[in-house]
């Protein structure tokens, strides 16, 4: 206990941080004028810890009570989240009316013009790149998400980073990437024009690229990591072009000249759809490439080669959600009520398809994974899906002006975002706890067996992220089990906890669309509701595997929850996860994420009344078809996969070990189900083409072998014999005229002084011949 | 009697000969030190000669801010051979071609 009170002595560190927002709120400033602190925190500290921990490297006091930045950085990341906060606060408290100051001007171009008075620099409007705020409730709550998911898993990182040795010494490099990181998202979000969001982008990029690449020792890592940053590469090239193609039609990338009439371009010309509507699809590729959806989806798992907290930051917290802000942003191109450009169907059917797609195979592929967070990434890309389907649906009701279904349907896909954001990290963060005290047992017990005094021995035939190796974990870790619990009901969508409130949203309005004229939205319907079903598969298959039956490793024994700073993410996600999603519901969030009400109320009822009507919506739904949707999802989620799930891989914990009453009725109901064997399923070939993720990865290794490599090879013998062989010839020339002309530089002064006045003299000579 | 302007211009070109020869034929850096002032003094009569050739005064302004000039120029050039011999242990100029080739 001693020990962990001086752990928290550090959290004194971050006071003073946390105490600059309240300061400048009690001055009466505006939060909006102060929104530039929620990306220069992150970023000086960014440099602060970088050099500071190459300075001190190894210092004691860097390295026990700052914990080699990671309370600097917690600090920075408590600063950002206080200040938007405040902002968000101030936004909600004014009913969405807030003053947004004038923008940064960051570059000014002068423009020159020709007229009858020849030429002259304008000097009407402001010319260049500005950089501003822009906040509706979509970028409000994105920036919740992030800034208080960032702050977390921070504090997380910090007892998951700091107590495993092999990471002695090098945190500083951890701690400075993710606040880097960070600050891209931040950016990113509160960013006002294309061009901005571009460069925190590609921030963001280079970040996950150094953090999944942070053992760089492990070929593994290093080659997951060349692999996100090429493969996202592919969908950004595309958002460029895209950029550049909105740049033409409309003359400027920022959202307010965009967003203010994008039927009408540059000059006043109209837009044609079909233009547009190619722009729109580049940038939905880049969004593709960020969040990992099919066809781009391949580097997403290996991604799980970086540390947990790098993956829970990754994959919930922040950059997967930048494909899903970029596709959101895009509704305002496509409201025909709203100034939008009709003739833009496919663009929303394309969008729900890729969705639709992604989100049934991911959820194949997670069925026969055995690696913990493996699970998840398949199950992030799956989820991620269902939040591009709705935004599909929505972009389809949109552009067919039906403003209504379209407006509900957006605003579930973007409370999906918010509940799968705050489960998923949680998720990640209990895998990270189990890994983590898995491995800490592991090395502890190796070490004491005196087998080896190797830091990390026996790795090679010991991999403490593998299921296989775990169960009857619920009495070991009963705060991880208890996340676990939610995070998972919350993905599966369990009725009344989380996803569950959104999930359903996305699933029925679907459906509508297929119900009300849009026959291509079937695939992506029917897709949806097996991939519920799979969802509940898969989710209980992890926690059964993991946390129910007995042992199936003697090390399970030694696990204990040990690591301080782990358990209170955990405590606080767990919390939001299970009482947010109906909360926010009952506040009515999705109608305040489309924008269509500008506050979060009751809308004056009483909470009784606002319960009732809710749960008559969620299960009751006055459409007869939808009722029929509504109840198989929530036969398919909720009874079906869990109980096969159950049956496979659910049992009682061993005798006479019992878990906390939370999770001890999961384990005792999963025995009750009977045993089934699938072991002959298991060795199947369907079930050897998942494990190998559907071959993608070996039909991009071997289309870029036969095709791209070849090129290369040639580009490589062009450089080295043609261009190369230009400028070596100019240099060896250049070598041996030199020394020729060495000779005549004789070091004596008095030649110098005979070639002076030979030279005068011939300057005299020609002069006077020229006279002559 | 005045002296014929072009007589003296003879003697400018008499010293500059002088003056040339010997900077590039002699080795003791004083001596070519020396040789360089004569042919400045050589250029100075040629101003002196255009002065009274023209009958104006800017010929004569000319050379007295070219001997003031000189002088300071002497200053240098001393300076530069005292570390010369300082370093070098030598003023001949057939010693000091350490920038050869």
């Amino acid at each position: 206990m001693g020990k962990n009170k001086q752990e928290w002595d550090r959290l004194l560190y971050i006071v003073p941080f946390l105490l600059v927002v309240p300061y400048l709120y009690s001055t009466g400033a505006h939060s909006t004028d102060y929104a530039w602190i929620i990306i220069a925190a992150p970023l000086v500290f960014f440099a602060v810890i970088a050099i500071a921990g190459q300075i001190w490297n190894g210092n004691e006091t860097w390295v026990n009570r700052l914990k080699e930045g990671g309370v600097l950085g917690l600090g920075a990341l408590g600063m950002s989240l206080s200040a938007a906060l405040w902002m968000i606060y101030e936004y909600l408290d004014h009913h969405g009316h807030i003053e947004v100051g004038e923008p940064w001007s960051w570059l000014t171009f002068d423009i020159l013009t020709y007229d009858s008075e020849g030429w002259s620099i304008a000097t009407t409007g402001f010319h260049g790149i500005g950089f501003g705020i822009y906040l509706d409730p979509l970028s409000i709550m994105l920036l919740f998400v992030a800034t208080f998911l960032c702050f977390l898993i921070c504090w997380f990182a910090i007892g998951y980073m700091t107590t495993d040795q092999i990471n002695d010494n090098s945190n500083h490099r951890f701690f400075a990437e993710f606040v880097l990181f960070s600050m891209g998202m931040f950016g990113m979000v509160l960013a006002d024009n294309f061009l901005w969001l571009f460069i925190f982008w590609e921030i963001m990029g280079l970040c996950s690229y150094l953090l999944i690449g942070f053992y760089y020792w492990k070929e593994s890592a290093a080659y997951a990591a060349k692999k996100a940053f090429l493969t996202t590469r592919v969908g950004d090239v595309f958002l460029m072009i895209g950029l550049l193609m909105l740049y033409d039609i409309y003359g400027s990338l920022d959202f307010a000249v965009v967003f203010d009439d994008p039927s009408t371009g540059v000059g006043g010309a109209v837009v044609e759809a079909a233009t547009l509507q190619t722009a729109l699809l580049m940038l939905f590729i880049g969004a593709v490439g960020k969040s990992a959806q099919f066809p781009l989806h391949v580097w997403l798992p290996d991604a799980m080669e970086g540390p947990t907290p790098v993956s829970a930051l990754i994959h919930a917290a922040t950059m997967v959600n930048a494909g899903l802000y970029l596709v959101a942003r895009m509704v305002p191109f496509v409201d025909v009520a709203h100034h939008g450009v009709a003739g833009m169907e496919d663009l929303g059917l394309i969008v729900a398809w890729i969705g639709g797609i992604t989100a049934f195979m991911a959820a194949s592929i997670a069925f026969v994974q055995n690696d913990i967070k493996k699970v998840l990434a398949y199950s992030t890309m799956s989820q991620l899906a269902y939040i591009f389907t709705g935004l599909g649906a929505a972009l389809w009701f949109f552009n067919t002006d039906n403003h209504h279904a379209g407006a509900i349907v957006f605003g579930g896909a973007l409370f999906h975002l918010f509940n799968h954001a705050m489960a998923k990290g949680m998720l990640f963060m209990a895998s990270g706890s189990v890994i983590h005290e898995v491995h800490h047992a592991h090395s502890h017990l190796s070490w004491s067996h005196g087998e080896t005094n190797h830091d990390h021995g026996g790795h090679h035939n010991f991999d403490p992220q593998d299921m296989r190796n775990m169960g009857g974990l619920a009495s070991k870790l009963p705060v991880t089990a208890i996340a676990m619990m939610f995070g998972s009901m919350s993905i599966i969508g369990i009725p009344l906890i989380g996803g569950f409130w959104s999930k359903e949203v996305i699933i029925s309005k679907t459906w509508y669309a297929y119900f009300h004229g849009g026959e291509a939205l079937l695939g992506p319907a029917i897709l949806l509701l097996a991939t519920a079903g799979m969802t509940g598969f898969y989710m209980s298959r992890m926690w059964f595997m993991t946390f129910a039956g007995e042992p199936k490793h003697e090390l399970i024994d030694h696990v204990h929850e040990v690591t301080p700073w782990i358990k209170t993410p955990l405590v606080i996600l767990s919390i939001i996860t299970v009482i947010g999603g109906f909360g926010l519901a009952l506040y009515g969030a999705i109608d305040w994420l489309s924008g269509d009400s500008t506050h979060l109320s009751m809308h004056g009822h009483t909470l009784i009344d606002q319960i009732v009507h809710e749960l008559e919506h969620a299960f009751l739904p006055e459409d007869l078809q939808l009722r029929y949707v509504g109840w198989a999802t929530i036969a398919l989620s909720f009874v079906l996969g869990p109980i096969m799930a159950a049956r496979i891989y659910g049992g009682s914990l061993r005798n006479g070990e019992k878990a906390t009453p939370l999770v001890h009725w999961l384990t005792y109901l999963s025995s009750r189900f009977g045993s089934q064997n699938v072991d002959e399923l298991a060795n199947s070939q369907l079930a050897e083409a998942l494990q190998n993720r559907l071959y993608f990865d070996d039909l991009y290794e071997g289309v870029l072998a036969r095709t791209i490599v070849p090129f290369a090879n040639f580009a490589a013998w062009f450089d080295k014999n043609v261009i190369d062989g230009v400028i070596k010839q100019i240099e060896s020339n250049s070598v041996l005229g030199s020394v020729q002309i060495r000779r005549i530089t004789t070091g004596s002064a008095r030649d110098y002084i005979l070639m002076a006045a030979v030279g005068a003299l011939c300057i005299f000579a020609l002069i006077w011949g020229v006279g002559a | 009697m005045m002296i014929e302007a072009s007589w003296i211009a003879g003697l400018g070109v008499i010293l500059f000969g002088i003056g040339l020869i010997g900077a590039f034929s002699r080795k003791n850096a004083i001596v070519v030190l020396m040789c360089i002032e004569v042919m400045l003094n050589a250029a100075n009569l040629n101003f002196v000669a255009g002065a009274l050739h023209h009958g104006s005064v800017d010929g004569w302004v000319f050379t007295a801010v070219a001997i003031a000039i000189a002088a300071a120029e002497v200053a240098i050039g001393l300076a530069i051979l005292l570390s010369l011999y300082s370093t070098q242990e030598t003023i001949s100029l057939d010693e000091a071609n350490l920038l050869r080739n």
